[in-house]
């Protein structure tokens, strides 16, 4: 029963790793980088929705689009006018800028709010429904049931708008999109303000359960890299996957292992997708 | 001319031990100065020769220290010869690593190796029986005795740095006039045609990164020596280690010989520097300038401060219009 | 006919194009031999499943009795077959020379390999810009250091990729001698892949007709510049051969 219980909290956090990791994917996918910075939003997310109870009193949850907001801002400025210098550049120089702004944003973060541990109190935040013999975790099923609508919301965008097919056909020939007249920079910018918006919103979305901090990025970095690996880097769908998968692998080693070897499960599985299957579970061999 | 002035460079690092106190801070700023540049001259073995960005270069550092040390507390080991075994088993460290991801592209190596050097430090923390665990680990307090790699002042350690990084440079600069050179560079320029002239990228490039993870456990060793204590953040660490030796090699001019030098000779002091002013007062300041340091290089001058003193033009990366047929925007 | 290169069967598919379609031919050693066809029709594939750029989904490629398909290039550069890029694919950082070395090093030292690049250099007559930035050469010279840094890999079979785009007659009749004289003296076996009729035509023993990733002809020039296939196909007009 252990068991069982073990994979439904997997699932429901895994839920909110896939939207946090599914803007990892999305900037890979349409431009080809990999964002090493992409957990310090989640860590801006988080920050922001903190701020929006401390100071105005709304709870993270309904403060997650304004988490979304204030990245999608921010991540704009920031593919604009620091990463579109580098897209044709060797992957060097690309590797490094955002591993700088990696180093920027949390040693910016911890300069602004100090190094203390931050967390919300919410009135359902220990709250937990009963579902027969097993206990479903109001933050948990709230996060879960937004990263769902997010996620579809980010699907129905995607498939139906001009705006995600425009950012598709870029993704998939950048030339051919701009002879079709696609401002492919402002696709990449779009893309990439995109993720880190998701991102955001995951961090606002999971503050009712986690600690916010400068650091916490570094706590989800491996994790998202797993994610995305797992369901193959530019694959959304697959983001979505590698998401319940990695929500689940982790509920169900934290029953065997310490925290620390928890990690190191993921780590390994990290290490073996790349090298034996990067195209991820779900992708085809390109 | 430039080999009069690389005479001349090492005469003056030749001297400048003596004109300081042996026991005093200078020496030691000195030390870490010639030891970090010797470490991201290992490492531009592989990222500037190679082309390969490793991320995790501290995986094999870390190997190398704990190996010579272990040794020594277990068996009373010459670190000398630890040394020696240290730089095997980070050998061994970059083929467990580098077989399986070699041949991917250069942002999946760069995770991989991100990774691998988080597993290593996870597994340092956690086999506390080998390692000591999160506590760390001490090199034992030996009577001064070269052939035991204990000396009474700093000085020996300042001369075995240099002497470290002499080596490693002309290990660089060795292959890089070798075939293997030759291979590298055509591979960096073109792979495909790289490979229909017969170069086989893979082995090659793994070649470079053994050679590379070798020196860098050597060098891990000395830091064990040097600093007499670490723990398994700070020896495996991703920003103390891993980011910084890069950051050294790509700040100074990766690819060039006196690239790392350049940039260990910014770097190390200012941050000790910066360390020294600001500590405590607003942390994570000096990380921050860190960071907009290496935004700045990678975005004005990406081939390094060296392009300050050759005349060469070098192509400025440009924003992305059209791109070849086939290619995404990564060359 | 001892063939020295052998191609039988060989497919190729990218998602929904069937690139190369149960393609199959023979070269004999010494031949010069040329190949063409519409764009698109799957010339440059062709060439990087013979190299082992990439991976034919069927079929068999034999090099002087060794069986190569699916083999990595650089296997099959050791066992004497490359070829030269479309758009030329020089090290522009490196000198001309050092091109060209790098080529050498397959089956001989450094020093060895300088002296093959030089003589390499020399018979495509580009031994005065020797030392010059590969990337600062006009096109037509980036095509020759490429054509010696393949030659310097003392190939059986070599495979040529519009060498001759963007040349005047004059410049096209120096390099038409250079592939002769490459069959003649040294040995080698030549496909040729080139849009210039007359050029083609003029050097070619045999002639091989690409359509839509299938050999629609195999023959002489004469004959396959009467082919009502061919001639629909790609030439326009029945085509004297000059």
């Amino acid at each position: 029963m252990a068991i069982v219980q073990a994979i439904l909290d997997g699932i429901l956090i895994g839920g909110v790793y896939a939207v946090i990791s599914i803007g990892l994917t999305l900037v890979y996918g349409v431009m080809g980088i990999i964002n090493f910075a992409h957990a310090e939003f989640l860590m801006i997310g988080m920050f922001a929705a903190y701020f929006a109870w401390a100071l105005l009193g709304i709870d993270p949850i309904l403060a997650a689009p304004l988490a979304f907001a204030t990245a999608f801002v921010l991540g704009w400025l920031v593919q604009r006018f620091l990463i579109q210098r580098v897209l044709a550049a060797p992957s060097v120089a690309q590797i490094f800028l955002t591993v700088g702004l990696l180093i920027v944003l949390e040693n910016g973060a911890l300069l602004l709010f100090g190094s203390q541990f931050r967390s919300v109190n919410t009135p359902y935040q220990t709250m937990s429904l009963s579902l027969g013999p097993l206990f479903v975790s109001v933050p948990y099923l709230a996060a879960f049931v937004l990263s769902l609508l997010s996620g579809l919301a980010l699907w129905q965008f995607m498939r139906r708008s001009w705006l995600g097919r425009a950012m598709r056909a870029t993704a998939q020939n950048r030339n051919a999109a701009l002879l079709m007249g696609i401002d492919a920079d402002r696709m990449y910018a779009l893309a990439f303000a995109l993720g880190v918006g998701l991102t955001a919103f995951g961090g606002a979305i999971i503050l009712p359960y986690m600690t916010a901090s400068p650091t916490v990025g570094g706590q989800f970095v491996i994790l998202m890299f797993t994610v995305v690996v797992l369901g193959g880097l530019g694959n959304v769908l697959g983001a979505v996957v590698g998401g319940l998968a990695v929500g689940t692998i982790q509920s169900l080693s934290s029953l065997a292992f310490p925290i620390q070897l928890q990690n190191l499960v993921l780590f390994v599985i990290f290490i073996l997708m790349l090298a034996l299957r990067p195209e991820g579970l779900v992708g085809s061999r390109r | 001319m430039k080999r009069a002035l690389w005479i001349g460079l090492f005469a003056v690092a030749a001297v400048l031990p003596l004109l300081l106190d042996p026991r005093g801070y200078w020496i030691r700023v000195l030390t870490l100065t010639l030891l970090f540049a010797a470490m991201a001259q290992a490492w531009n073995i592989v990222g500037g020769l190679a082309n390969q960005i490793s991320l995790g270069h501290a995986a094999f550092f870390g190997v190398g220290a704990y190996a010579s040390t272990i040794l020594l507390v277990t068996y009373g080991l010459t670190p000398w010869i630890g040394l020696v075994v240290g730089a095997g088993l980070a050998a061994v460290a970059a083929l467990v690593i580098a077989v399986p991801t070699m041949r991917l592209q250069g942002h999946y190596f760069a995770l991989a190796t991100l990774a691998f050097g988080e597993v290593m430090r996870v597994v340092a923390n956690t086999w506390a029986s080998l390692t000591g665990g999160p506590v760390g680990i001490s090199v034992p307090f030996l009577p001064p005795n070269p052939l035991m790699y204990s000396f009474k002042t700093g000085l020996p350690h300042a001369y075995i740095a240099l002497g470290a990084l002499a080596l490693v440079t002309l290990l660089f600069e060795g292959l890089r006039r070798s075939a293997l050179g030759y291979r590298l560079r055509a591979i960096r320029e073109h792979e495909p045609a790289a490979e229909v002239i017969g170069i086989d990228a893979t082995r090659v490039k793994l070649i470079a990164t053994v050679i590379s993870a070798a020196a860098m456990g050597a060098l891990g060793t000395v830091y064990a020596q040097l600093a007499l204590f670490f723990d398994p953040d700070t020896i495996f660490g991703v920003a103390p280690i891993s980011i910084r030796v890069a950051l050294i090699a790509i700040v100074g001019g990766i690819g060039t010989a006196v690239g790392p030098i350049l940039g260990a000779l910014l770097v190390i002091p200012v941050e000790e520097l910066a360390n020294d002013v600001l500590s405590g007062k607003a942390p994570g300041l000096s990380q921050l300038v860190y960071g907009v340091v290496l935004i700045a290089v990678i975005l004005w001058r990406p081939r390094g401060l060296v392009t300050f003193f050759t005349a060469r033009r070098t192509a400025k990366p440009r924003a992305p219009g059209l791109v070849p047929e086939g290619q995404r925007t990564t060359p | 006919m001892t063939a020295i290169l052998a191609v039988d069967g060989v497919s190729k598919r990218f998602g929904g194009l069937q690139a190369i379609a149960d393609v199959s031919f023979a070269l004999a050693a010494g031949e010069i031999v040329g190949l063409i066809g519409p764009n698109g029709a799957g010339k440059t594939t062709l060439f990087n499943l013979l190299v082992g750029l990439e991976r034919p989904d069927a079929g068999a490629i034999t090099l002087d009795g060794s069986a190569v398909a699916g083999l990595k290039p650089h296997r099959i550069a050791a066992r004497g077959m490359t070829k030269t890029f479309q758009n030329v694919a020089l090290f522009s950082e490196m000198s001309v020379l050092d091109n060209v070395l790098t080529a050498g090093l397959l089956r001989h030292s450094v020093a060895e390999a300088r002296d093959l690049a030089r003589r390499c250099l020399e018979r495509v007559g580009l031994s005065a810009i020797e030392a010059s930035p590969a990337g600062e050469l006009s096109f037509p010279e980036r095509a020759r250091v490429e054509l010696a840094r393949a030659l310097c890999t003392e190939p059986k079979v070599l495979l040529l990729d519009e060498v001759m785009a963007a040349l005047n007659t004059a410049e096209m009749a120096g390099v038409l001698g250079l592939i002769r004289r490459l069959r003649d003296e040294a040995g080698l076996t030549l496909l040729v892949v080139e849009h210039h009729m007359r050029a083609v035509m003029s050097v070619s023993d045999r002639i091989l007709v690409l359509n839509f990733g299938r050999l629609i002809a195999d023959g002489t020039p004469a004959v396959v510049a009467r082919d009502p296939e061919v001639v629909h196909a790609y030439l326009g007009a029945p085509y004297e051969a000059a």
